[in-house]
């Protein structure tokens, strides 16, 4: 075991952070809409053409093709010089773009990873549907094959920031017969091929805040040259994106929220002073919260030591799970510090949105629940 | 950055958990085999010291195998999965202490013919400029001759007779032998406070590794047996209430296990961080041992309430754990003081 990084490695880091120091955006990232999504792809863009978008990309697509150590130095320096929470890239750089890599035709690969690197464009997840969420291999949304065709007819949902994406990695059932899991399409869907219709959703952090849709498919044509991997394997390819999502993919969060702990540890010390907190219950607690998200580091480091031996497993629940679970608390902590002036919702809040926002991260990307059956029966090897 | 062991290191862990085995399976401590007061273990000294075991960590120069805070680490889960006696602990601390002054009282040491026992605080200790004054606990010192006290901010090693009045208990974790004494202005022959340099952060490191190797054989207990205990015609592990409590456990010790592997590496390398990490993996390693222990009775059913299987020996050990040096609540208090570490 060790923590040491090369030579080579340390002027990596300083590089990081010198570009990181000059180029961070300074405006605040809108939350929603059309200027949330020009910041996005803006600050893509600046780190495409810094050479800093896809460090651990291979080098064909674009990247610098770098070890997975880099890539973990590089959210280190961002993380710590607080770069923004870009979350419209998330499922371009880290669901559609490693699957395409791992099951993509040429064209498919040529045509579309240097667009989402180069943060031209933004995708959206069409996975759930109204009656499939965490029983996912069930889902209804039909494609039938009519020539070089697919045409699609159903709906999804909670389908983040389709209001504002150009593609969308889409699941559709392409043979209703089989089994549930091997009737399964993965989909390229153009958003603006006609027969798609949004409904937009409200979600619970702020009145008015617009995240997720609705999706309806009406007799939507996408050219069968757009299924990635083959038709009706789409479950495996589906599996491979949803590995990489639950474990490297999670990395820069787990990392940022070390920062957070810390500036709640200010917040308490200011407001309880730094002798009180030491026996009181609030203090107690945020030992706790420092230890743990101080784990998360070195449960980040141990995921990163593994892959580059073998691709992450069912074991990234583990971290995964913890992660999910700790982060609420993190954001639930900050309202006792605060007290009662937690109860306002200010126009620049730093926390009470945050916090809100976190009941999602026990139910997106597979709840709680599910995540527990994964390590019973797969990491644990319990029977079903 | 490499957080999985070497080659070298997976052979350590491999040679003790192998002569753990053979030497000290979990079954000893059953009613039928050795009894319920006290433990066999004292005959494992002298055999870990012929393997080297005793002074993993002390330097060459010092009569050890000179190995790092990572291979002292390892072993330590390898000892708390196995509940070798807390004695263990204050053979290697002790050693340590005792190498850079006194070779030949670590040498004994090494050798396993001192025995070391713990003392921890009953209540405040007053420790000025190294005289220590307070009342005690001291842990499987019936026959040492030696006892490590640890206190939040201060480690020391004392020959036995300086604590007065010692008076036997009966301990909560039977297996270990309890006493209550005290120090009156006491005089240690060798201490050092939590300030110079890493050998406070080195006893929280070992009681963290120690409780993740309970925190990992409690599952292990819970898992095995929920795959062979059945109920409404299908193994228990199958019903989600029981399978999720599993999952937690799993997480739980992932979390521990993790943790204390970063802050061995940080203690290998003598870091200013060593005292952070030390602590931060103490917290969620003990929180792992209570929680893993107490879940892996309720997954047992009432055999885990019984003295017949090990289920109650984790969450026994992982109180008694709890209190060397300081408990919980002690520690959070002492970590949330620190200052932060990115
Ligand atoms: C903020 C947010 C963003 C999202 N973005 C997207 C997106 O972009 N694209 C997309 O496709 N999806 C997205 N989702 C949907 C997400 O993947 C689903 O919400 C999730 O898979 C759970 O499905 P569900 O909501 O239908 O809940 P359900 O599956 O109905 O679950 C309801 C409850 O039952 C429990 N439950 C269900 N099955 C089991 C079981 N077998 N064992 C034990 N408990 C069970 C669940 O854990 C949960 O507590 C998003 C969700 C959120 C909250």
């Amino acid at each position: 075991m060790n923590l040491d990084y090369t030579a080579e490695d340390e002027i990596f880091r300083a590089e990081a952070r010198e570009w990181l120091d000059a180029n961070i955006p300074r405006e605040v990232r809108p939350p929603d809409g059309p200027g949330m999504r020009e910041f996005d792809l803006g600050w893509q863009r600046k780190q495409f053409e810094g050479g800093w978008a896809g460090v651990s990309w291979p080098v064909e697509y674009g990247g610098r093709g770098l070890s997975l150590t880099h890539q973990l130095i590089w959210y280190e320096e961002y993380a710590k010089a607080g770069g923004p929470n870009a979350e419209l890239l998330f499922v371009g750089c880290n669901h559609a773009a490693p699957t395409i890599m791992a099951r993509g035709t040429d064209e498919q690969k040529s045509y579309h990873l240097p667009k989402i690197l180069s943060g031209e464009v933004a995708w959206c997840q069409g996975f759930s549907e109204p009656n499939n969420g965490s029983d996912l291999g069930g889902l209804k949304c039909r494609a039938e094959i009519v020539g070089d065709e697919l045409v699609v007819n159903g709906s999804k949902i909670w389908t983040s920031s389709a209001h504002l994406a150009d593609w969308q990695e889409l699941l559709v059932r392409t043979d209703p017969a089989a089994p549930k899991h091997k009737g399964i399409s993965w989909v390229i869907c153009d958003m603006q091929t006609p027969g798609i219709e949004l409904r937009p959703i409200l979600i619970m952090t702020a009145p008015g805040h617009h995240h997720f849709n609705q999706v309806f498919y009406t007799d939507v044509r996408i050219p069968l040259s757009n299924v990635v991997g083959e038709v009706n394997d789409g479950w495996n390819v589906a599996m491979s994106t949803l590995g990489f999502e639950r474990g490297t993919a999670g990395m820069l969060e787990n990392i940022r929220y070390g920062a957070v702990v810390e500036r709640l540890v200010d917040m308490a010390r200011q407001r309880l002073g730094a002798s009180a907190l030491e026996n009181d219950d609030i203090g107690q607690r945020l030992a706790q919260l420092r230890a743990e998200v101080t784990a998360v580091r070195a449960m980040t480091y141990r995921i990163a030591s593994r892959a580059a031996i073998a691709p992450p497993g069912s074991e990234v629940s583990l971290a995964r799970a913890f992660f999910s679970q700790l982060q609420q608390r993190i954001r639930r902590i900050a309202l006792d510090i605060i007290g009662p002036d937690s109860i306002e919702l200010p126009e620049d809040d730093p926390w009470i949105r945050p916090y809100l926002r976190t009941y999602s991260n026990t139910i997106a990307a597979g709840t709680s629940e599910i995540q527990r059956n994964i390590i019973g029966e797969r990491v644990l090897g319990l029977p079903r | 950055m490499n957080l999985l062991p070497t080659e070298e290191q997976q052979q350590i862990v491999d040679m003790v958990r192998g002569f753990l085995a053979a030497s000290a399976p979990l079954e000893r401590l059953r009613p039928d085999k050795f009894g319920q007061i006290g433990n066999p273990d004292a005959a494992l000294w002298p055999k870990m010291a012929e393997l080297g075991i005793l002074g993993l960590g002390v330097p060459e120069e010092g009569g050890g195998l000179g190995l790092s805070a990572v291979e002292e680490a390892l072993t330590y889960i390898e000892f708390g999965r196995a509940l070798v006696s807390v004695g263990v602990l204050g053979a290697t601390l002790g050693a340590h202490l005792a190498a850079r002054t006194m070779p030949d009282i670590a040498a004994a040491i090494m050798a396993g013919t001192s025995a070391v026992g713990l003392a921890t605080p009953r209540g405040t200790v007053a420790g000025d400029d190294g005289i220590f004054s307070g009342e005690f606990h001291l842990i499987e010192a019936n026959e040492a001759d030696f006892i490590v006290l640890l206190t939040s901010d201060a480690i020391a090693l004392f020959r036995r007779d300086e604590f007065m009045g010692q008076s036997e208990r009966l301990s909560m974790d039977s297996h270990m032998r309890l006493m209550r004494a005290a120090l009156e202005s006491g005089k240690p022959l060798s201490w050092s406070s939590v300030k110079d340099g890493i050998d406070h952060a080195r006893a929280n490191l070992l009681i963290a590794a120690y409780a993740t190797g309970v925190a990992e054989a409690a599952l292990a207990g819970a898992v095995d047996y929920a795959k062979v205990r059945e109920q409404f015609g299908k193994p228990i592990g199958s019903f989600q209430a029981i399978k999720h409590k599993c999952a937690d456990m799993a997480i739980a010790a992932e979390v521990a296990s993790c943790q204390v592997s970063f802050a061995s590496v940080i203690l290998s390398k003598n870091s200013d961080e060593s005292r952070f990490h030390a602590l931060a993996s103490r917290i969620v390693a003990v929180d792992a041992a209570l929680k893993n222990g107490a879940t892996g009775i309720q997954v047992h059913g009432a055999i885990g309430f019984t003295a017949e299987v090990e289920a109650h020996l984790f969450v026994k050990r992982a109180h008694l754990i709890d209190f060397i040096g300081g408990d919980q609540r002690v520690q959070k208090g002492q970590f949330i003081g620190a200052d932060a570490v990115i």
